[in-house]
């Protein structure tokens, strides 16, 4: 918690905010309060993006399979399948990908194919 | 596309089956300078190689054509993500670029199809030649071997120098530093003492590596060319990390001379590794820590700059029976500023070695080359390791020559001196002469205790000292034609007996009958 320069603290984000803005202001350090603001920024995209799980499919018509698919791997890898996302990306050509809290699942033919050509031509 | 192609897709397609693997993935947060943030990656491992994902959102076609995987080494492991060098091209990198772990620690690839090749401090061959079929994997960061599987140096390394094997012997399993200015003749000594290794036979012939951290890529040639044409280069193994190269490609270079070294090493080959030079690795180490963010110290340089060389000077030395019996035997160079050998990074590798060749410019722009001081250099293993033969012609020529560097100073009142002073300048001076040494022309050992004998015996006494370096090839030449089992005899044994001893006497009457015109009776 946040105190501010007369002992206030921020128990919510408003008040923390008040506080932060206060404390800085008492220090003579105001200019930093958006260069903060935009580390906060950053850092909870970042903590959203940990618990974000995207399903990526080459066309509109994969996705019930997909998701069906998806599901079974996530739950051998004892994860939920809450929130999942669905993106379309035709450069997969087909299958499908899942990708999110710092794992990868690639099914799409795009890495089938790729991998039969890199040991192909090694 | 081919039909051996053609045949190899199909048999790939028949044999793929595809299975839902799950992989440990970040994703890229900031690229800059050759070093990444990732977000992510939380069971990375450190040294860990990572693969940098260049196909997203790129077409089939675009990532066929892409040159080949980029791949990262994670050097700093932190709350949120995880720090890494590049080991490619960073400019394929861009922000949000997937990351995907593969559980493996960078390793090179060995073996004996390395030899005669150049390759990058990935292993990767760069001289056109092909890729190699079989290699084994070598681990480029490996402990070095403990005291248990250690025996001290007994075995000599020639390097074909005079100077060097007469009064700063090495031995094999030993670490000589090179140390000295730039241009005063450092990668000279070394690539002679790869050179030198073609007179050893092939059995104990030590495998050579020489690793170019930061050289111009033109002189990296050159020195291919002349291990060449000189048939060195088919014993030998180069390393190359240019200037040109990613600094963190020039950090690993050495690991990965060591870690080729170390294939032959246990496999009980006797293997001669060259760091050409461990100052720019330095400085590539300094580049990538300060990217890194870690904290600075002496000269900028990071906490860890004299472990960054200990861990790698300490993979050198000589296994016991029980391990295979091989050795890698290390010559690190390393550039000093102005001659001054108490920098931070001259004194923590003159601490880690066994010893330290000095090599000063006034010396070598006075024509004495090789340009070792004497009085600095050091070997404090080698002598254990030198043959007999050298040891009984070399064992006053350091003390000879210390005396001469401090009367050195006298020869201007040349005519005021008393005898035994002007004696000794003269002696000095002559042997000076001996122990001069053209490039590229290194001497087998047996050679070198034969005019080593000479010398000590007064041949060149009553030589002028201009003409003591002629005479000298001259008198080695005369001893191939007429003396070579002599010298056989002398390399056979390691001795120099009294049967030898009596036949080079008769040599050097021989030679001295047959060439008047070189010895005048002193004044």
């Amino acid at each position: 918690m946040i105190a501010g320069g007369d002992g206030r603290t921020g128990k919510t984000p408003r008040a923390a905010v008040a506080a932060l803005r206060d404390l800085l202001a008492a220090k003579g350090k105001s200019t930093l309060l958006s260069s903060i603001g935009r580390a906060f920024v950053r850092h909870a995209e970042r903590e959203m993006r940990k618990d974000e799980m995207t399903l990526v499919v080459a066309r509109e018509k994969d996705e019930r399979k997909a998701k069906r698919d998806a599901k079974a791997v996530l739950e051998n890898l004892n994860m939920g399948s809450d929130g999942l996302k669905t993106q379309i990306d035709d450069t997969l050509i087909g299958g499908w990908r899942l990708e999110g809290r710092g794992v990868l699942v690639d099914m799409s033919y795009k890495k089938q194919l790729l991998d039969i050509y890199n040991r192909a031509t090694s | 596309m081919d039909s051996s192609t053609v045949e190899k897709v199909i048999r790939e397609i028949e044999q793929h089956s595809p299975r839902h693997e799950a992989i440990h993935v970040g994703r890229v947060s900031a690229v800059g300078d050759g070093v990444v943030a990732i977000d992510g990656l939380d069971k990375a491992l450190m040294s860990e190689v990572i693969e940098f994902e260049g196909t997203d959102g790129k077409g089939l076609a675009d990532s066929m054509a892409d040159q080949g995987s980029l791949y990262g080494l994670v050097l700093n492991l932190e709350e949120d993500g995880v720090r890494a060098a590049v080991l490619g091209d960073t400019a394929r990198i861009h922000e949000g670029m997937t990351v995907r772990s593969t559980g493996q620690v960078l390793a090179v690839p060995s073996g004996d199809e390395l030899l005669g090749r150049v390759v990058s401090a990935l292993g990767e061959p760069v001289d056109g030649k092909g890729p190699f079929k079989n290699p084994t994997m070598m681990a480029v960061e490996r402990i070095a071997s403990g005291v248990i599987d250690r025996k001290s140096v007994s075995v000599p390394l020639q390097t074909g120098v005079k100077a060097i094997d007469s009064m700063i012997p090495i031995g094999r399993g030993q670490r000589e530093l090179i140390i000295g200015d730039r241009g005063t003749g450092k990668t000279t000594i070394a690539i002679d003492t790869i050179i030198n290794q073609r007179n050893e036979p092939e059995d104990s012939r030590p495998i050579c590596i020489y690793v170019a951290i930061g050289q111009k890529e033109s002189k990296t040639a050159r020195i291919v060319q002349q291990l060449r044409e000189q048939g060195a280069l088919e014993y030998s193994i180069i390393v190359d990390a240019p200037a040109s190269a990613p600094a963190a490609l020039q950090f690993l270079a050495p690991y990965a001379g060591v870690a080729i070294g170390e294939y032959f090493m246990d496999r009980g080959k006797d293997v001669l590794i060259v760091y050409d030079d461990l100052s720019k690795q330095a400085v590539a180490y300094r580049e990538i820590s300060l990217l890194l963010r870690r904290p600075p110290g002496r000269e900028a340089y990071p906490g860890d700059i004299f472990y960054l060389h200990s861990r790698l000077l300490e993979r050198a030395c000589r296994l016991n029976e029980e391990k295979g019996g091989g050795s890698i035997t290390a010559l690190p160079i390393i550039e000093t500023q102005e001659g001054d050998v108490s920098g931070y990074i001259p004194t923590n590798v003159i601490s880690i070695t066994d010893g330290q060749i000095f090599l000063i410019a006034d010396l070598f722009n006075k024509g004495i080359r090789p340009a070792i001081d004497v009085g600095v250099s050091v070997s404090r293993v080698g002598s254990s390791a030198q043959t007999k033969a050298m040891k009984s012609v070399a064992g006053g020529i350091k003390l000879e020559l210390a005396q001469f560097r401090e009367l050195e100073a006298f020869m201007q009142f040349a005519s005021d001196l008393d005898k035994e002073t002007a004696d000794r300048i003269e002696s000095g001076r002559r042997m000076v002469e001996v122990l001069k040494q053209k490039n590229g022309a290194p001497i087998p050992v047996e050679k070198q205790v034969a005019i080593l004998y000479a010398a000590s015996a007064g041949f060149f006494g009553e030589v002028a000292v201009s003409g003591v370096t002629s005479v000298e090839k001259q008198f080695a030449d005369f001893l191939d034609i007429g003396y070579a089992k002599v010298l056989d005899a002398v390399k056979a044994s390691g001795q120099l007996g009294d049967d030898a001893k009596k036949k080079l006497d008769k040599a050097m009457e021989e030679f001295r009958l047959a060439h008047p015109e070189h010895f005048a009776p002193a004044k």
